[in-house]
């Protein structure tokens, strides 16, 4: 079994219509076991910039106070909230730095930012556990079960969802998706982030 | 140079598993989870477990699929000719002796983990477990597969002699639902199987009716 498969989990991003939702499971297992349905895999940086991270738990929880320190230091030093796509850069230049002994680990970025001419425009990225980047602008996947959530992502995903609709379907995928994977799943946590509000909901789902 | 592939392409199928069988005063109660595993893909979360031997003598499978599903053919194609031969339905520990002549012979090249259950006239319900090395002993209860090690403090604590039938379903649905609950290769519905006199009556417990206990 595979040093990423040693936890196991399902992370999956999505865009909206000005908003972009990421879900994740919250099963913390060692090898088949499973220890705990309470584990948290998504993290807020700040109100319009969450990151998900899939792999080993014990990277995941490193890099997750690591980064923490670097976005309040950026605040900080900047007076403002980090963008998404400069924080997307930031975790990419950081795994990269452990090239030849990496974090096992492949986040999720996803969040809203101002562009040039448009304001609150999704923005979703994700890596590799080295730190190569990978935009999209539909949907994103990381974990144990991604070859599962690519098939029902991609059979029901549309763009321009306005964010009940996104929250319905960002839901529908991963439940299918864990269904189909014995190291992810026992409960969901879905996140929906919108101009002025996150809504976060817990989902009711199969512990097995 | 080596394509890198998914593990569900190349892994042999598993029914990773949590398995149980009960005696009662009449009968057995038998049941399993329903999920089949490739790797850590679940190929199917609905598969029955509960293999027909004869009419009166059922088996629970876990191990690898092929294996199981082999031998059980075997032993139901072997217990046909000797019901034949003898002119009546054969005895439980008969077919407890032919799976575990098959398991102990081919015990290098099986992984199979087999509980054969049954009734027949002469003693009534009986449980025989089989496991990996191909001894054959019988139990009041037995419990087997993966899903079992996450149970044996609950079923020794639970377990009493002489339970009723509702009393034996009920042990082996609780444990079952903590067993899938703890184990990443069991989950899925709940089979469940009565054999007695009076025939099979075989049930599905499905995941929303399942008992839920602490769950962290």
């Amino acid at each position: 079994m595979s040093i990423m498969e040693y936890n196991g989990s399902a992370v999956v991003a999505m865009t909206g219509k000005n908003c972009v939702a990421i879900a994740s499971d919250m099963r913390y297992g060692i090898r088949m076991q499973t220890l705990a349905a309470d584990m948290r895999k998504i993290f807020k940086m700040h109100d319009q910039l969450f990151v998900g991270i899939s792999g080993l738990a014990t990277d995941m929880q490193t890099v997750e106070q690591k980064l923490r320190f670097r976005t309040k230091l950026y605040e900080l030093r900047e007076e403002r909230n980090i963008k998404p796509s400069v924080f997307a850069n930031m975790v990419s230049s950081m795994l990269y730095e452990r090239r030849f002994g990496p974090y096992f680990i492949e986040p999720v970025i996803c969040g809203l930012e101002d562009k040039k001419d448009q304001k609150n425009v999704p923005f979703i990225c994700t890596t590799d556990l080295i730190g190569a980047q990978c935009f999209t602008n539909d949907f994103l996947v990381a974990g144990t079960t991604t070859d599962q959530l690519y098939g029902v992502c991609e059979a029901m995903y549309k763009p321009d969802m306005e964010p009940e609709d996104l929250f319905e379907t960002i839901s529908q995928c991963l439940l299918a998706a864990v269904d189909r994977d014995c190291l992810s799943g026992w409960g969901a946590i879905v996140h929906v982030i919108t101009p002025d509000q996150v809504i976060t909901r817990e989902l009711k789902s199969r512990q097995d | 140079m080596e394509v890198p592939q998914p593990d569900w392409l190349t892994s042999e199928h598993m029914t990773g598993t949590s398995i149980m069988a009960v005696e009662f005063n009449g009968g057995v109660v038998i049941g399993a989870d329903s999920r089949t595993t490739t790797g850590s893909y679940i190929a199917n979360r609905v598969t029955d477990k509960l293999t027909r031997i004869t009419d009166n003598i059922y088996c629970c499978r876990s191990g690898s699929a092929a294996d199981t599903q082999a031998i059980a053919d075997i032993v139901a194609y072997h217990l046909n000719l000797h019901s034949v031969e003898i002119g009546e339905a054969p005895s439980v520990e008969t077919a407890a002796s032919v799976f575990r002549e098959i398991c102990y012979t081919n015990r290098e090249s099986l992984m199979a983990g087999i509980i054969c259950a049954g009734w027949d006239k002469y003693k009534g319900g009986q449980v025989y477990t089989i496991p990996l090395g191909g001894m054959c002993v019988r139990q009041p209860f037995s419990i087997g597969g993966s899903g079992s090690t996450y149970i044996y403090g609950h079923c020794d604590a639970t377990f009493k002699e002489n339970m009723t039938k509702e009393e034996c379903k009920k042990f082996v649905l609780h444990a079952l639902a903590l067993a899938m609950s703890r184990d990443g290769s069991s989950g899925g519905v709940v089979r469940m199987a009565v054999i007695s006199a009076a025939g099979v009556e075989r049930e599905v417990v499905t995941g929303d009716k399942l008992p839920r206990f602490w769950e962290g």
